[in-house]
């Protein structure tokens, strides 16, 4: 106990010192500069550009731009690994079941005060990160954000009520999985679809393409009824939205198998062989 | 007294916060109080990402560094033990 105490004075120490020595100089002024750098002056400017139609992605959210066009493939492989680590756990959880509620589900989880708070406030998160998911190509936010403030809906509903009310509800592992891979199938066709109306109109047109390109004249309009949707942007922040959520919730789902359905289901399967 | 001096002063108070929480983490043989301790971290993170105008970064973290990891390490500990043995 002691020792954290001196652990604990000596970091602050040291911290502040180092800080006052940067302040004052010591390591020479290394500041970052206060104008914008070149190339992040360039995103900004290419970002959102109706004057050149040919070379922007029509979106004034500068980050979800890089993220699913400029730099879109990267965020691809980025929500396959997230794909490999959902498989991971779920192969690993095979076969295990849950097994019934020995009680009436209402007698499960916390106080009645918790659940009504619960239950008011688990619409208003739900709205936020459908907000932040579709609101991704315009504000600060995307499919990921969107689809972990999401996740946590499940989450609070699992410990506040119960993992069988969850499965009442029609939460369960394979409604969650077949929910992931509509999202991940939505995404793998929005990176191909400018493709595919391109060979269908016999016309230059790439994988993972947006907005018509001097060479590659089609693309996804980028106002729908007046209002921007930034062509694939759009799509790719919806159903990232979806994948991500459902992942999420699968790890939840499975966490929350009780350990002595585990042992159970692992004692039966070590029988047979 | 400029506001970019206070909240660069803010920032820097915040940082020193989350270093002695890390720290307050890493040396504690209580796991749950661990967790708090990180998620005390976690939480000033996110108000340190908001003052650095990446507010991209908070709306991802505040629900993935405050409110699912912490959990999910919750989850974990209640299937083992609470202390850590030497």
């Amino acid at each position: 106990m002691m020792s954290r105490v001196v652990g604990v004075i000596v970091i602050t120490l040291f911290i502040t010192v180092f800080s006052l020595v940067i302040a004052l100089g010591g390591l020479g002024y290394v500041l970052p500069p206060e104008s914008v750098r070149e190339l992040a002056r360039q995103y900004l400017l290419i970002a959102y550009n109706p004057f050149n139609k040919t070379f922007t992605v029509f979106s004034p959210e500068v980050v979800t731009s890089i993220v699913w066009d400029f730099r879109g493939l990267d965020t691809l492989f980025e929500t396959v690994v997230f794909y490999l680590a959902i498989i991971g756990s779920v192969a690993l959880a095979r076969g295990f079941k849950s097994s019934k509620p020995e009680k009436d589900i209402s007698q499960y989880g916390l106080s009645p005060i918790v659940k009504t708070v619960t239950r008011v406030t688990v619409g208003m998160i739900l709205a936020v990160a459908t907000s932040i998911a579709l609101h991704g190509h315009l504000t600060p936010g995307g499919g990921f954000q969107g689809g972990a403030t999401a996740a946590v809906v499940p989450l609070l509903v699992l410990v506040i009520f119960s993992r069988y009310y969850l499965e009442t509800r029609g939460v369960s592992k394979n409604a969650m999985l077949a929910i992931r891979s509509f999202g991940l199938i939505g995404i793998g066709l929005t990176a191909f679809i400018v493709l595919i109306i391109g060979l269908m109109s016999g016309m230059n047109a790439y994988v993972f393409q947006n907005q018509p390109k001097p060479d590659a004249p089609v693309g996804l309009p980028a106002l729908f009824d007046g209002q921007i949707i930034s062509g694939t942007l759009w799509f790719f922040n919806l159903f990232e939205m979806f994948a991500v959520a459902a992942g999420f919730t699968i790890v939840f789902l499975l966490l929350s198998i009780p350990e002595r359905d585990v042992f159970k289901y692992l004692k039966e399967e070590g029988g047979e062989y | 007294m400029e506001p970019d001096i206070l909240i660069i002063g803010i920032m820097g108070f915040l940082g020193l916060i989350s270093v002695i929480a890390t720290y307050l983490a890493v040396t504690e043989k209580n796991l749950v109080r661990a967790v708090i301790y990180s998620a005390i971290q976690s939480t000033i993170y996110a108000f340190l990402y908001f003052l650095l105008m990446a507010p991209d970064i908070v709306l991802v973290y505040v629900p993935v560094a405050v409110g699912l990891y912490p959990a999910i390490i919750l989850f974990l500990i209640r299937k083992t033990e609470h202390e850590e043995r030497d």
